[in-house]
């Protein structure tokens, strides 16, 4: 009797998140470096230099290819006439029921990485909270804000 | 009523009094800092800056008007800057009536225009500081007349439409001061100002001295700082005494209007459309002697301005009278008392979730300490109790078109939302939960201007789906 949403989001989500992990491990790669070179300065003892390249090693697995691929498998979305149903989180699962008489606005936003791949996050505002549905194809992404405003504004209701 | 009008000059005075709060501490470090130099000049500079600011605030009184004039409430304003704000008054939600000491040895009242929060900025909301209180009725009335011209009879004749619904007896006032956590507040704020003393104080030099008469007069040190706690707690007693006496809730056709406070009166209006979602908060003393404190939250109130949008409604009264005080007057809500339980095979995750900051502190001191260590053994005990009660209290209940949730952070909290106040539903399971078959929920309100979430960790998976599919609308339609 539950409905499990369906839809997932662009495939394309995974290489921009791969990408975004590169980034903050190349970032992390970096500050490691400098501490590893002041320890190595100070003599500081080794065994922290050791520990601190295992750590980098083990999160660059985790964050350029796990956890990206969890969180895309993870990901489905569905948008009904009545409502909004999200399922997210890749240790945590998350499930999430917006009813479409909430909405109170929707936005749709583009960093520099997902304009590349002519790619669009869709972002849900009710008086209370904000979902992202984040990834997903420009001309699916404005499909949806339009079709989610138009409902939106039908079911309008007081607070 | 068009002309432009302005407030009671008393404002001079409470503009003064407010600019001299936000500049004393300026003041103090100023005269600490100027060392070399005249102390003629230092005086001459304060000097100046007083006369400015009360040519600055008597300017900004004379610059100050309101008028009502087409449907809006216009007020005109500023020294500098002339602004111009002009709420239409179908926008205004609701008008708070308080009065200050100042404003009462004038016999003016204090009005706080409240509109619907959701612009983000304060902006959106009036304070008129000093009107008299014919003048005040008049807007009132003029603005409910505006607001829905159908009922203006009734409304220009509040006596005949308004229900006491609770008044409260002086012995719970007592109660109620004596059971808040209002000691805990007054205590920080005399840290907090000793804490912005000590630059200027220099305490080094004088602890110095002390130290040796410190060893010698221990017991006396010690009485002096239980009397400190005790001249606190006095005054945080007086303070919530004085806050909440005469405190006295009526309900007029369309509002709850509670009315509070000795010295200064405050009058908080809630539109009945705007209440989101009842709270009914228990501390574990209150708990222990059988009452509770029940709240009110509306969907009014500004980013500047929380104190609208969690309203104590019942600030002390016996659990299970709750129900008899507010049921005639808050139809639409069910505030029974029995709830779901969550699983037996919750609670060791409940205990678990309540070790996990307390026991690496546990280990340490055992590891450190030693023998002393051991008694950090207690804290664990008392966590592990916390952790049960936590479990003990949470639950849930569907009741037709609300959800009754119960959960326990620091206070047992027991929220009634209506479905169609929330304004979104979260059930998270981690890995953990998932192999015992439990969840968690998480139901969002609008409260003024952000939203607040009520969860209750761990139930049920088949509990989680019948309140997911309640929820939802289309699971409905596809029965």
């Amino acid at each position: 009797m539950i409905l499990e949403p369906q839809k997932r989001i662009s495939a394309k989500a995974l290489t921009v998140w791969k990408i975004s992990g590169v980034i903050q491990i190349v970032i992390s790669w970096i500050v490691t470096g400098v501490a590893i070179f002041l320890l190595h300065t100070f003599n500081g003892p080794f065994w922290i230099s050791v520990l601190l390249i295992v750590i980098e090693l083990i999160s660059t697995y985790l964050f350029i290819f796990l956890l990206p691929t969890i969180k895309w498998r993870r990901w489905r979305y569905d948008v009904r006439d009545e409502e909004i149903e999200l399922q997210e989180g890749i240790f945590i699962v998350k499930r999430t029921l917006i009813p479409m008489v909430r909405v109170q606005h929707v936005d749709t936003v583009q960093g520099p990485i997902l304009r590349n791949y002519q790619l669009a996050s869709v972002i849900i505002n009710t008086a209370a909270t904000s979902h992202e549905i984040p990834a997903l194809e420009e001309s699916e992404a404005e499909e949806l804000r339009h079709f989610i405003s138009t409902l939106a504004r039908v079911a309008d209701e007081d607070v | 009523m068009f002309e432009p009008k302005r407030l009671h000059p008393i404002v001079i005075v409470l503009t003064i009094g407010k600019r001299l709060k936000d500049f004393i501490f300026s003041f103090i470090a100023l005269f600490f800092i100027w060392k070399n130099g005249g102390k003629l000049l230092l005086f001459g500079a304060i000097g100046i800056a007083m006369v400015a600011i009360v040519l600055t605030s008597i300017l900004s009184w004379l610059r100050y008007t309101y008028r009502l004039e087409q449907n809006e409430l216009r007020i005109e304003y500023g020294v500098f800057v002339r602004k111009k704000r002009y709420i239409p008054l179908e926008r205004i939600q609701s008008l708070d009536i308080s009065e200050g000491i100042l404003q009462r040895l004038c016999g003016m009242v204090k009005v706080k225009v409240e509109t619907a929060g959701g612009s983000g900025t304060d902006e959106a909301e009036a304070v008129l500081a000093a009107i008299s209180k014919e003048e005040a009725r008049y807007i009132q009335e003029y603005v409910a007349a505006a607001k829905n011209p159908a009922v203006q009879e009734v409304e220009s004749n509040p006596a005949i439409s308004s229900h006491t619904v609770y008044r409260m007896a002086p012995s719970q006032l007592i109660l109620l001061s004596l059971t808040s956590g209002g000691v805990g507040v007054v205590i920080s704020a005399v840290l907090a100002f000793f804490s912005q003393l000590d630059d200027f104080i220099p305490f080094e030099r004088v602890f110095r001295g002390v130290e040796q008469w410190a060893v010698s007069n221990l017991i006396i040190i010690v009485l002096f700082v239980f009397g400190g706690l005790v001249v606190a707690w006095v005054i945080a007693l007086v303070g919530t005494m004085l806050k909440y006496a005469n405190f006295n809730v009526t309900k007029t056709e369309h509002d709850l209007v509670i009315s509070q406070g000795l010295l200064e009166k405050r009058q908080i209006t809630i539109p009945l459309t705007r209440i989101q979602a009842i709270r009914i908060n228990e501390n574990i003393v209150r708990q222990w002697l059988g009452y509770a404190s029940v709240i009110v939250e509306s969907a009014g109130g500004s980013v500047s301005n929380q104190e609208g949008s969690k309203v104590l409604l019942l600030p002390l009264v016996k659990i299970d009278s709750i129900e008899d005080i507010l049921g005639p007057y808050l139809t639409d809500y069910r505030l029974s008392s029995s709830f779901h339980p969550v699983p037996k095979r919750a609670m060791l995750r409940y205990i678990f979730r309540s070790w996990i900051i307390i026991v690496p502190i546990v280990a340490a001191a055992i590891f450190f300490l030693k023998a002393w260590g051991l008694l950090s053994l207690i804290v664990l005990a008392w966590f592990t109790f916390w952790g049960i009660l936590k479990y003990k209290d949470a639950g849930w209940k569907l009741e037709n078109q609300q959800l009754n949730l119960r959960y326990r952070k620091m206070v047992r909290s027991t929220v009634f939302i209506k479905k169609n106040k929330i304004q979104s539903l979260e059930v998270k399971e981690s890995y953990f939960q998932k192999r015992k078959d439990l969840g968690s929920l998480e139901a969002f309100v609008k409260v003024g201007f952000g939203g607040g979430g009520s969860t209750v960790m761990d139930m049920d998976q088949n509990d989680l789906k019948k309140v997911y599919s309640w929820f939802s609308r289309e699971a409905k339609k596809r029965d």
